[in-house]
């Protein structure tokens, strides 16, 4: 029986490379924008665990340096300005404070390992009571010249509780006490240390990047924030949306500009479309003049030519969505490579939701594509097309 | 059962005026085998046409069944095309990649028919194409291309076949199969038109007329 759809493919599957490879392009292009939108699904998703698995409610850090922070928070980065343990002392003073503890936070070279640790500087306590969900082999450390390894750096250097830790600073022997188990997190790059060991090694003794604070009702963080700011002066306070925020806005532009891309492909593959059924309905003028001399109306030639672009389109998505999952970790890494601020953890994840957006859109695409070649068609003169 | 009073038939040729008919007039009945011979560019593919609804002429009137096509619109002459007329090809015009069967039934999806099975084996019968009902075209020689399009001509059960040098591309042995197949079918009550240049197989229709210059001269 024939249909619509069967005389479309059969026509499709007549010219099988140039076929294909007009379908690839749609694939590559589909594959592309289903990544992306997976990707920044998987963003925001994972940026906002990250910062919930910190346990605190806002940092305080020097005055000025609000993206520093998120960048500290999420990466390690280096901060020109620092905070003076004294601050501890008028937080400690204010009202409505569960916990608050200082935090070194800086990358640290190892020539001997030949790579840049990323230290995290913190009360070991503390640390006990803001990570409460994770799981460690070992101990957390005991004694100041204790670590306690994130789950990437133990597996990179090949570590268990008990080996030694190299130490860039002559005459300290530091020991491996613990390993956190995996989080997908930014928790498994750091190598967390109590906080006097973190300030020595650094060679910042008094000092600390931020301080973290939980506050007993999260409701009133708004009324502790104005509080300590009017008390104290040179510092900003920055709270966890506010830093998820600053690292949202900063990635928006990257985004945006993957964004376009995608739908700089997507239109290229769609003129490839365009181009590939324009050419077969050339190629098939003769017998289009047939189908019109045996009874097909221009409303049906419309229709088959277009069905060619649907199917084009509709595979091509299809394709591009399974090469997309199947290749998530190559696009992923090749995404890190050019994004700031990436969460942790698996950013492309199959999206029922995203993929058949994705394909619903390069649909919608292939239906404006095919329209040129099926209206072109359907004016073909049956008497010319027949004497050739 | 057609009639055309008057045809005249002028169309564009780059900068030039052709005119292909000059006033033809012509009364076919039902159920005749008619030829029409004539030398190339004599017009006789352009009556073709006109006669079968495909083509519109720039003077003069079609009447079909009664009917007058002169101003009807395209998609009158469509419903036409499919219910009452079938076409035959020089060259066949089969589709590559639909089978034998698929080739056969193509008209009945532009006139929203289903495709029987039964229907579509006894065409194939009557053209001896029974055991190549799955077959690619590619697979088909000349000659039973040429029974698959005539099968296809006829699968709207038309009342008029136009028939477009149907035996040009074949060897003798097969013209006289599809000659064979047309006779049978005017037999039966068919109308049948053939353009030919074939005057042995003109010679054998029951009217044969010949065009020159876009007049019907014998």
């Amino acid at each position: 029986m024939t249909s619509y759809l069967k005389l479309a493919a059969k026509n499709i599957l007549r010219h099988r490379t140039r076929s294909l490879l007009t379908m690839l392009g749609i694939a590559a292009s589909v594959g592309v924008l289903f990544a992306v939108l997976s990707f920044n699904k998987g963003f925001t998703e994972g940026l906002a665990l990250e910062l919930e698995r910190t346990g605190l409610h806002f940092m305080i850090v020097p005055s000025g340096c609000a993206h520093e922070v998120a960048a500290l928070v999420l990466h390690g980065a280096v901060i020109p300005k620092f905070l003076d343990t004294g601050v501890m002392e008028h937080v400690e003073r204010t009202e409505g404070i569960d916990l608050a503890t200082p935090i070194l936070v800086a990358q640290l070279p190892d020539r001997q390992r030949g790579k840049i640790d990323l230290i995290y500087g913190i009360e070991m306590d503390v640390l006990e009571a803001i990570k409460p969900g994770w799981e460690i082999t070992g101990t957390v450390p005991r004694h100041e010249h204790e670590v306690l390894l994130g789950y990437e750096v133990a597996q990179h250097d090949n570590l268990k509780p008990g080996d030694p830790f190299s130490s860039p600073a002559e005459g300290v022997d530091l020991v491996v006490a613990g390993i956190v188990g995996y989080s997908g997190s930014q928790d498994d790059a750091f190598v967390y240390l109590p906080i006097k060991t973190a300030q020595s090694l650094l060679g910042y003794p008094q000092s600390a990047t931020a301080i973290g604070v939980k506050v007993d009702d999260p409701t009133r963080i708004g009324a502790i924030t104005a509080s300590l700011t009017s008390a104290v002066p040179g510092i900003q306070i920055v709270t966890m949306s506010e830093v998820m925020n600053s690292v949202a806005n900063l990635a928006a532009a990257a985004r945006a500009l993957s964004l376009a891309i995608v739908l700089i492909a997507i239109l290229i593959s769609a003129v490839g479309v365009m181009n590939s059924i324009l050419m077969a309905v050339f190629e098939r003028t003769q017998e289009i003049g047939m189908m019109r001399a045996v009874g097909a109306s221009r409303w049906d030639i419309f229709r088959i030519i277009l069905s060619e672009t649907t199917i084009l389109a509709l595979v091509g998505g299809v394709v591009g969505i399974v090469l997309a999952t199947l290749g998530a970790r190559l696009i992923e890494t090749f995404v890190r490579s050019v994004m700031p601020f990436v969460p942790s953890g698996d950013m492309i994840r199959f999206e029922p939701i995203v993929a058949l957006g994705s394909v619903a859109f390069i649909f919608v695409i292939g239906l404006c594509a095919g329209i040129y070649p099926a209206v072109k068609a359907s004016k073909i003169n049956p008497v010319e097309a027949i004497k050739g | 059962m057609i009639e055309l009073k008057n045809i005249e038939k002028t169309y564009r040729r780059g900068v030039e005026n052709v005119r292909a008919l000059r006033g033809v007039n012509l009364t076919i009945d039902a159920g005749e085998l008619m030829a029409i011979v004539g030398p190339s560019g004599a017009g006789k593919t352009t009556l073709l046409h006109i006669l079968g609804c495909l083509d519109q002429p720039t003077k003069g009137e079609v009447v079909f069944d009664g009917i007058s096509t002169a101003s009807m619109p395209e998609s009158q002459l469509v419903k036409i095309r499919r219910e009452k007329i079938g076409f035959v090809f020089q060259q066949f015009y089969l589709i590559p990649g639909l089978s034998v069967f698929d080739n056969i039934a193509l008209p009945l999806l532009f006139s929203k028919k289903p495709a029987e099975h039964k229907k579509i084996e006894q065409l194939a019968e009557m053209v001896g194409l029974e055991h190549r009902l799955n077959h690619a075209p590619s697979q088909l020689s000349g000659g039973e291309m040429q029974r698959t399009a005539i099968a296809r001509g006829l699968v709207n059960d038309p009342a008029v076949l136009l028939a477009d040098e149907p035996t040009g591309n074949l060897d003798s042995e097969n013209s006289e199969k599809i000659y064979a197949i047309l006779r049978r079918l005017s037999d039966e009550g068919l109308t049948t038109i053939m353009i030919t240049h074939n005057p042995e197989l003109a010679g054998r229709a029951e009217r044969t007329i010949k065009i020159r210059d876009g007049l019907i001269c014998s």
